[in-house]
């Protein structure tokens, strides 16, 4: 995990700690500014913006903390409805909503893991005995901590577009050659490294870019 | 090759995309150039960086939108309706002492309407969101909720339903039917256990109650199928996630 730790000692010498993320995209709320209406009529458009830009982040990291999907979903919805509960506790000057919303959701993940830490497992015999749900040798807040690499590299997939997108998931997660790719989408070789290398270059700078100060998630 | 020709290629080089002849062609490249193995280093900290990613196919299910904005909508209707029943509670009192009873009963249903139809409108908004109520099959057990003993006291009509379906993903269902069961406190909402022994699953969490029938859908991990007593508690906001033995509302047994 190089990158995560250069970066976290990177980012914690930049200046711009609360710099909205999400309002780069030019057009749209920032996520700053639909918290905002959060506490005003418009509720329900804005929360459902907010979990269009967040819930793949937040239920994909919930997966990869919690290990199950139904334990994860109720960590979606734990979360949601905490950030328009919380919304008022929210202060941009304070960091980005984004790293706000991996304390959140760290924090949720945490009480799920605690509740759910001991739970019965059928057995063939019919009878039942106590298991836990993951690998005791890595305690609960190991195993949270170490979702903010997860985080952040989910956050900055999400950054890119369709096309660069598909690149990157054919290629590091699908395993195929760029020539598989482009026979399989139909997009000259060519484009497809073109593409490839720009979302890797992309990939880099979003992670280096992202509020990644330690302080800020504690 | 020359650094021009290869740059292009060295994101797909870490990823282990080219073919044969072209791995070769890099390779011997960077054998020899300082900057294409820098840039290379940088790439190949990005993929290990995606060693973190969650699954690109990691989605949450369609319908976990709908069932956050019908709880905010439920819990937005019942926080404007304890208001409501303050601000009524204010009047009363103040109504009591100067006004005649005549004047009293209009006040009384003046104040009741609005929780009334409240609570209708947080059962429709239920029934509208939550699908699923006009089912067909059986459920394979129904569960009896009644008061423990403290709450009962002075209760009338106070009684509850759950009623237990599988589904193909192994979770369990609960339809929950509640009758007259009252608001939760201030800063507090309920919560649906399954209770075996001292270990608890929760269903899942609810706000919205009040006169007359309400309905919900909770779901719980099929682990739940082993817990045979059911409770719902009253918890509080930004408090302790642990269940609170002493504010049990309703029990019931698996039959």
């Amino acid at each position: 995990m190089d990158i995560a730790v250069r970066d976290l000692l990177d980012s914690d010498k930049r200046q711009n700690s609360s710099h909205p993320v999400m309002s780069r995209r030019t057009g749209r709320l920032s996520d700053e500014q639909l918290m905002t209406n959060l506490g005003g009529a418009e509720v329900e458009a804005a929360l459902s913006e907010l979990y269009d830009r967040y819930s793949r982040t937040v239920f994909g990291v919930g997966l990869k903390i919690l290990g199950d999907r139904s334990l994860a979903e109720e960590l979606v919805q734990e979360v949601f409805l905490k950030v328009w509960r919380s919304s008022h506790t929210f202060d941009p000057s304070r960091g980005s909503f984004s790293t706000w919303l991996y304390r959140v959701t760290r924090s949720v993940a945490l009480d799920i893991y605690r509740k759910r830490a001991h739970r019965v497992r059928p057995v063939p015999d019919g009878d039942s005995h106590l298991a836990t749900e993951r690998d005791s040798s890595a305690g609960p807040q190991e195993v949270v901590d170490e979702s903010w690499l997860s985080w952040r590299v989910s956050g900055a997939l999400e950054m890119l577009d369709a096309p660069h997108r598909e690149v990157i998931d054919l290629a590091y997660f699908g395993g195929l050659t760029q020539r598989e790719i482009s026979e399989r989408t139909g997009v000259p070789l060519g484009t497809v490294k073109t593409r490839t290398a720009s979302a890797y270059k992309r990939l880099r700078n979003e992670l280096m870019v992202q509020d990644t100060s330690r302080a800020a998630i504690r | 090759m020359k650094c021009a020709e290869v740059h292009p290629n060295l994101a797909a080089f870490a990823l282990g995309g080219l073919e044969l002849a072209q791995t070769a062609e890099v390779q011997h490249h960077l054998a020899s150039c300082s900057r294409c193995q820098k840039e290379l280093r940088e790439l190949e900290e990005v993929n290990r960086a995606l060693e973190a990613a969650p699954s690109p196919s990691a989605d949450p299910p369609a319908y976990l939108k709908d069932e956050i904005l019908a709880r905010v909508r439920a819990e937005q209707l019942s926080l404007s309706n304890n208001k409501e029943s303050e601000e009524s509670s204010s009047l009363e009192e103040h109504s009591r002492s100067s006004r005649t009873s005549r004047f009293n009963r209009f006040k009384d249903l003046r104040i009741m309407l609005p929780s009334v139809a409240a609570a209708a409108l947080v059962a429709i908004i239920a029934l509208g969101v939550f699908f699923g109520f006009l089912r067909e099959e059986a459920p394979v057990a129904t569960i009896q909720l009644v008061p423990t003993p403290q709450e009962a006291a002075g209760l009338k009509g106070y009684w509850g339903v759950a009623e237990i379906y599988p589904q193909p993903s192994g979770n369990q269902q609960v339809e929950l039917k509640l009758n007259n069961f009252e608001e939760p406190k201030p800063n507090s909402y309920y919560e649906l256990w399954f209770v075996s022994g001292e270990r608890r699953i929760s269903a899942g969490t609810f706000t919205s109650v009040g006169k007359g029938e309400t309905r919900l859908l909770l779901n719980v991990p099929p682990e739940a199928s082993n817990y045979h007593t059911l409770l719902i508690t009253e918890e509080h906001f930004d408090k302790d996630p642990a269940p609170s033995n002493e504010e049990v509302a309703l029990k019931g047994e698996m039959p």
